[in-house]
């Protein structure tokens, strides 16, 4: 073989690959990244918050779904990927037939606080208000010291004590397990704040990221610009939620929802896509064949305060 | 100056004091809503949710009294029986104004009347407080018209009083118990929890309530005999120290079973109770001014009704005390250790102590409490008692 024929021989084997390669990268990043990004923009979705919805019968919301087209199976993939095809598996069936799960490795979890951030992004959360906190805990003494963080999301439940004490009737566990709050509903009691045993709710107290900054448009970037995120809608719920004027959420008992809105439309919660530690999982549980309901069968998952009696559908793994 | 024209006078000084003062804490609830609270998600409740407490304690304090007018026709309190109305309606009012304004969204809190949660607690309240509010409205109309119908029609009328009053009774037991039972049904926070809680609440409230009536009554007596007015003090008083040992003998009993093992349960919340930053609470403005000098004030040889009015306003004011030392360290312990450092902000935090704006709003409910019972005594025919029978 000639020179010229072998480069032409690696030429096209280079196109190959590069196509195959492309093709690949560009079903993953619209799987992952555009499960990142897209979030915010998801407004269609009908929205999960009247009353007479609370038997779930128009939750499922799997037929307004466009499954992404997801990589073929293949060894040593991201667990990323094998949760998005989970997760497609479970929207496909009924909202009463699936049981939302997270799992959080505590070995792998390094206590960035990149998942906070995250869900504070994705969620527009002004300060003050926080659904994901990563708790950093000293254990033993001088010299046989151990640090352990953990990210503790709202437990979602399935004896939820945040519930019942409502007066309202604002706050439910949907038959997928996520126990919601119905900002338009919700009188901002905080009753369910001193009811949760994992202090997993904040209270919208109206604090702005702005509040006092200097306000001088046109000679340095002042409150209008700096200020643009706090004007940004959030679309929890599947609805669009923008802080103004004391209206709502602003007055509400603020929780994580395991990003409905994004999981509803075949995306991973945020904290799961950002986690850099991959430490975070979540899917199905009641789908013998997701990765979530094979970490919770392993003998050192565990789940937070047990003894309360709240049966949270987070686990860990220590 | 009669007494009645010094209190009259005394009282509207407070009352343009603490508005005056109060108002631009209003202002600032309406303009900035939750912000400049001291409260925040950890410590949800406050100043105004103890506040609350403390007043409709009150109220259902008063309300007893009235119980005693109209079902057990105590001679000493016949002529004062409107009058208990009239504070148990101002504190109520106060009540309400206080944890409407803790609300995040209080115009929804109407909604709740007709739409409760019966599953909650607090949902109950909203029903029950709206009973109670139609009661006392109803009642003080009959008790006035009472006093100016005559024969037959009197008696029909002493009957309607009988049966309200009656129904009064388990009413004031489950809305005062059931603010009880607000916080002791919270599983999640053990200092709350437990069945002590709503009893130590209604001892609490007859205390308080019967106390300040004391004070009420001292001031703006009826027209009554010198004779009859010492009864009525005496009697005023004696019902007091009653309570006020009932009282302790439960505080005690709470601080004991606390404190003895102090390692274990809820020692460690005595301890900042009887001995953290705020020791002065309890030590100073409950146990001191609270309990110790009225003590001492009602078992005075002299029986003076003077010092049985001082001992029942020390009791009725200090009382918020009492309430704060309740709800505040329930909720002083993170539910998951080292929570508060996890994302750092100061509505995230583990300490608490009201804000200004929050004590300028409670002087301003006080404000309103009392000028509803002066307005009140004033167009509404409070001390008639011409035709009693
Ligand atoms: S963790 Fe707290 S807020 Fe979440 S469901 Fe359980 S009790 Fe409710
Ligand atoms: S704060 Fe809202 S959701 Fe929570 S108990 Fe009160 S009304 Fe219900």
């Amino acid at each position: 073989m000639s020179k010229e024929e072998l480069s032409k021989v690696s030429e096209n084997l280079t196109l190959e690959t590069d196509e195959s390669r492309r093709d690949f990268l560009d079903k993953f990043t619209k799987g992952i990244f555009g499960g990142l990004v897209a979030g915010g923009v998801v407004s269609a979705l009908a929205p999960v918050q009247a009353k007479a919805n609370k038997d779930g019968s128009n939750l499922n919301f799997s037929t307004a779904f466009e499954p992404f087209v997801l990589p073929p199976e293949h060894p040593g993939e991201d667990a990323i990927l094998r949760m998005m095809r989970d997760l497609q598996r479970a929207l496909k069936k009924p909202i009463e037939q699936r049981h939302w799960n997270m799992v959080i490795d505590l070995r792998k979890c390094v206590g960035c606080d990149a998942c906070s951030v995250s869900c504070a992004a994705e969620n527009k959360l002004p300060p003050g208000v926080i659904y994901r906190p990563v708790i950093q805990q000293e254990i033993g003494s001088y010299p046989n010291v151990g640090h352990v963080t953990l990210p503790r999301p709202c437990m979602q439940c399935d004896e939820p004590p945040c519930v019942p004490v409502c007066p309202a009737e604002a706050t439910w566990k949907r038959p997928d397990g996520i126990v919601i709050v119905d900002y338009d509903q919700c009188i901002g009691c905080r009753y369910c704040l001193n009811a949760c045993p994992y202090d997993a709710r904040t209270f919208d107290f109206g604090v702005e990221y702005i509040d006092g900054a200097a306000d001088a448009p046109k000679v340095f970037l002042g409150k209008d610009k700096a200020g643009k995120y706090e004007t940004e809608a959030s679309f929890e719920y599947a609805k669009e939620w923008k802080r103004e004027d004391d209206k709502s959420p602003i007055g509400n008992a603020r929780k994580c929802h395991f990003c409905i809105p994004r999981i509803e439309k075949g995306m991973l919660p945020e904290c799961v896509v950002t986690c850099i530690g991959r430490a975070t999982y979540f899917g199905d549980g009641s789908d013998p064949d997701s990765l979530v309901a094979e970490l919770i069968a392993l003998p050192n998952a565990f789940r937070l305060k047990e003894e309360v009696g709240t049966h949270p559908s987070v686990y860990y793994i220590k | 100056m009669t007494r009645e024209k010094m209190g009259n006078i005394l009282v509207w000084i407070l009352i343009i004091g603490f508005g005056v003062w109060g108002l631009p804490g209003i202002m600032d609830r309406f303009a900035n809503g939750h912000i400049n609270t001291a409260y925040g998600s950890y410590i949800p409740w406050g100043l105004w949710i103890s506040a609350y407490i403390w007043l409709i304690g009150l109220s259902a304090g008063a309300l007893m009294i009235s119980v005693m007018t109209y079902v057990f026709n105590v001679e000493a309190v016949k002529k004062v029986g409107k009058m208990a109305f009239l504070v148990a309606i101002a504190t109520l009012v106060g009540a309400m104004i206080s944890v409407g304004l803790d609300l995040g969204h209080p115009l929804r809190a109407f909604s709740l009347i007709l739409d409760p949660n019966l599953h909650s607690m607090m949902g109950w309240m909203a029903v029950l407080y709206s009973a109670y509010f139609v009661t006392l409205c109803v009642e003080l109309y009959f008790a006035i018209k009472k006093e100016q119908a005559r024969g037959e029609k009197q008696k029909s009328i002493k009957k309607i009083l009988t049966v309200l009053g009656i129904w009064s009774i388990p009413l004031a037991f489950a809305f005062h118990g059931g603010v009880g039972g607000v916080f002791a049904n919270v599983v999640a926070k053990p200092f709350w929890h437990g069945p002590m809680l709503p009893v130590v609440f209604l001892a609490g409230a007859f205390l308080s309530g019967g106390a300040l009536f004391a004070t009420v009554a001292y001031i703006w007596r009826p027209s009554q005999s010198k004779d009859e007015f010492i009864k009525m003090m005496v009697f005023l008083g004696k019902t007091t120290l009653a309570l006020l040992i009932l009282d302790e003998i439960l505080e005690l009993s709470e601080v004991y079973v606390g404190t003895f093992y102090s390692a274990y349960g809820e020692g460690h919340l005595w301890q900042q109770i009887l001995f953290g930053q705020y020791w002065y609470t309890f030590w100073i403005v409950h146990l001191l001014i609270g309990v110790l000098v009225p003590l001492f004030l009602l078992t005075a040889k002299s029986k003076s009704p003077g010092a049985i009015a001082l001992a029942g306003l020390l009791i009725a004011g200090s009382f918020l005390a009492v309430r704060l030392n309740i709800v505040i360290p329930g909720m002083l312990d993170p539910e998951i250790k080292g929570i508060a450092s996890a994302w750092v902000h100061s509505k995230l935090t583990f300490s608490y102590l009201p804000s200004m704006m929050e004590w300028q709003v409670l002087f301003f409910i006080v404000a309103v409490v009392m000028a509803v019972f002066m307005i009140g005594k004033k167009v509404l025919p409070i001390y008639q008692t011409a035709g009693d029978e």
